[in-house]
């Protein structure tokens, strides 16, 4: 499930879990579970985004207008480009 | 005590809530020896026995990430419990699965508590625990552990598996590769002295554990083994992908499981929220979508702010101030102090606090688009858009916060990696217009677009983001060459909004909008009115005084944009300090135009649309405000930068500024 999960993000334009996991035919849990493994073998790298960071913006009415949840943003470490150059060397 | 159960599970699995009904009080909390992790330890009594149960610490696997990992495989390996009872969640069995597959691996004495089937039933989720146990070759227990349901069926199996020997349970391949290396590996382990079982030592050390390989060569000497060196060195060439395939194998084997045990309602292949995205996140079409939600956004902010909520704020201003004007007279107050209150407070002030109403809907209209989950979409095609021109990285990210702000908009750039695209992402988001701005635009747009006030709106932000790309790619080509980051976003699921919510957070926006404007603003007016009334015997607001003086020295450099009058010049040098203080200011120094104090009525005097318009050009793309500044060189550690950014922006605003009005006027346009 792995290697097909980190195939799938290497293409997809945005990731969806529950985009994923339909196409993987999995539960959303299992492959919320598999990001994290991807993550913890240092195939994946997640950045959860953070607004405001240390400055009091909390109370300004301007900081979070535009986007108060933070971003999270995933992206294949180098370590999980060579594993997928490869898997598609190996055919 | 006769023997020891241990409980073992994920998080949130219901594994306290079973540890809890079968201990009742008898129990005691420490810590595990040498970690910080909390050790529940308790006694049952079950028929005339009584048993020592152990709650290890949750964990979804039993690697060697985290302590609690580590703590729960250490007990359950070399704490030699009789019995292993794994509390699964039968509403998420996928998951909860993994850990027994590392359980078996382990060759420990195992019962699946099939915990939360009420749960599961109601949300039609069927689980055969026949067929389950079949396949894990371990017993499989149905319990609902917070009504005490199946607790004596789940210790009478416990109690059963812990007095059999272990006959062995279902052996898990992880490929013929990998599954003949744990045979030798087991072969030059089978002559140590470890106190794991070797067949899972092997399997570790595959799996590339690095407690695993501490352990093994620091308590033998197979490194000195010539044979084993050879084969070891051979095996760290492929320890990534052995470790990739072993942790595949496992999920292979909960799914070809749970394939055949779990009913599950049928899923929808495509969810509402893919068939939505489908349009919004279109290649093509997604960009024009969001121009027009935005467009469209403006359009009922004008249509219900100004429109409908009419200009009661701007009454209500002007009763307050000639009610506070009409009380200081009244008490005798100095004349200085009825000047200050009135044309410089009620009339700086109350020019940006009258737009609230406009404020309020705006933020209203946001907040549900953000509620909705839609900006990260809108974050996403603007990604797609910054690609096509040849921008990258997680830029789009501090754009969509700079239209709020630019200060956490420059932070925001700490989330890029790449120096290159930090640069250029802090470089060009001073041009998304912040909020602060927004009380600019709406003076300009009352005074001479009162009908098209959304059109006017979105043009000027639809200008800054131009510039802003333009100027990303021209830095990209240029100062900042060199490769781009490469990553994805996730877009979170759409949700209804809700009501109390976006209410809740439109009030706090106002709120603090309105406090801002009795802070910043109010500190910012004060000091310009000061300026505007020294030196004594000068006319107040008039250019002989100080703010008069500063402002006809600046005025010429905005004679060819068209506005080049001292008022104007001083209202964007304090834009500076605050950009509402532009408003503010002009508020101030019209006050006392002949057509009336009413700011808009002023403006409409002194500028024409055209010089609006390149007015507004000028306050869109100008010099950031002194925060965002200073924002800039911290992030960037540089004065030079900063300075760039200064005048490079300012550069950029008084070009279109004077291109908007001259070209203009050659087009007959006034």
């Amino acid at each position: 499930m792995l290697k097909e999960l980190l195939m799938e993000i290497d293409n997809a334009d945005f990731v969806s879990k529950a985009v994923l996991a339909s196409r993987l035919n999995r539960p959303v849990s299992l492959v919320e579970q598999g990001f994290e493994e991807l993550v913890r073998m240092g195939y994946l790298a997640e950045d959860a985004g953070q607004n405001c960071y240390d400055l009091p913006c909390g109370k300004c009415p301007y900081a979070s207008m535009f986007q108060k949840e933070p971003l999270k943003t995933w992206s294949i470490t180098p370590k999980g480009q060579n594993l997928l150059e490869s898997w598609r060397m190996a055919g | 005590m006769s023997m020891t159960i241990a409980l073992a599970g994920n998080p949130n699995s219901g594994k306290t809530t079973l540890f809890n009904a079968l201990t009742g009080s008898n129990q005691h909390v420490g810590n595990w020896p040498g970690v910080t992790v909390e050790r529940k330890e308790g006694q049952t009594r079950y028929g005339n026995q009584v048993y020592r149960v152990v709650d290890l610490p949750g964990t979804y696997s039993l690697g060697a990430f985290s302590e609690d990992e580590v703590v729960a495989r250490e007990f359950i390996v070399s704490g030699n419990p009789d019995v292993v009872i794994n509390v699964v969640d039968a509403t998420n069995i996928e998951r909860n699965l993994y850990l027994t597959t590392q359980l078996l691996e382990m060759g420990t004495k195992v019962v699946v508590a099939l915990n939360m089937v009420d749960e599961a039933e109601s949300r039609e989720i069927h689980v055969d625990e026949k067929a389950l146990a079949q396949r894990l070759g371990v017993p499989v227990i149905r319990t609902v552990a917070s009504r005490r349901k199946g607790i004596d069926e789940l210790m009478e199996a416990a109690i059963a598996v812990a007095r059999v020997p272990l006959n062995g349970h279902v052996q898990l391949s992880y490929g013929e590769s990998i599954d003949k290396r744990i045979e030798v590996l087991k072969g030059f382990l089978q002559g140590g002295d470890f106190r794991y079982p070797s067949s899972w030592l092997a399997l570790k050390l595959l799996e590339g554990d690095s407690y695993a390989k501490k352990f093994v060569f620091e308590n033998s000497n197979l490194r000195d083994l010539e044979e084993f060196s050879r084969f070891w060195d051979e095996v760290a060439v492929h320890e990534e992908e052995f470790q990739l395939e072993i942790v595949d194998s496992r999920y292979k084997f909960v799914g070809d499981i749970t394939k055949d045990v779990v009913r599950r309602p049928g899923v929808a292949v495509e969810t509402t929220t893919d068939k939505v995205d489908r349009v919004l996140t279109h290649k093509y079409w997604g960009m024009p979508i969001f121009a027009a939600i935005m467009f469209a956004i403006f359009q009922l902010t004008f249509a219900v702010g100004q429109d409908l909520l009419g200009e009661w704020m701007a009454v209500a201003i002007d009763y307050v101030g000639g009610a506070l004007e009409g009380f200081l007279v009244g008490v005798n107050a100095p004349a200085w102090l009825i000047d200050f209150i009135g044309n410089g407070i009620v009339a700086g002030v109350g020019a940006v606090v009258e737009f609230v109403p406009l404020i309020v809907i705006l933020y209203l209209l946001m907040g549900l688009l953000e509620d909705s989950g839609y900006m990260a979409r809108a974050a996403y095609v603007m990604d797609n858009t910054m690609r096509a021109v040849g921008l990258q990285g997680k830029t789009f990210i501090s754009m969509i916060v700079g239209f709020g702000c630019n200060v956490p908009g420059v932070m925001a750039t700490r989330t890029l990696e790449n120096k290159k695209d930090r640069m250029i992402a802090i470089l060009i988001n001073p041009f998304m217009s912040c909020g602060a701005k927004i009380p600019i635009y709406l003076v300009f747009i009352a005074a001479f677009f009162p009908s098209y006030g959304g059109l006017v709106l979105f043009s000027v932000y639809a200008l800054g983001v131009a510039v802003a790309f333009l100027m990303g790619k021209i830095f990209s080509k240029t100062l900042f060459k060199g490769e781009t980051s490469h990553f994805i976003m996730e877009l979170p699921p759409y949700r209804k909004p809700t009501l109390s919510n976006v209410v809740r957070n439109m009030w706090d926006n106002v709120s603090g909008f309105l406090a801002r404007a009795g802070t910043i603003i109010l500190a910012v007016v004060s000091l310009l009115w000061v300026l505007a009334v020294l030196p004594l015997g000068v006319e107040p607001y008039g250019s002989a005084s100080i703010l008069g003086r500063i402002g006809q020295f600046i005025a010429p450099i905005f004679e060819p944009a068209g506005f080049g009058t001292w008022q104007a010049a001083v209202g964007l040098f304090s834009g500076i300090a605050a950009k509402e203080a532009v408003v503010a200011t002009l508020g101030m120094v019209y006050a006392g135009v002949e057509a009336g104090t009413e700011l808009v009525a002023a403006i409409r005097e002194v500028f024409t649309p055209l010089t609006a318009v390149s007015f507004m050009v000028m306050t869109l793309l100008y010099t950031p405000c002194a925060a965002t500044l200073g924002t800039i060189k911290k992030e960037t550690g540089s004065a030079k930068w900063t300075l760039f950014s200064a005048f490079y922006s300012f550069g950029i605003a008084w070009v279109l500024s004077v291109l908007v009005f001259q070209v203009g006027r050659v087009l007959g346009f006034s």
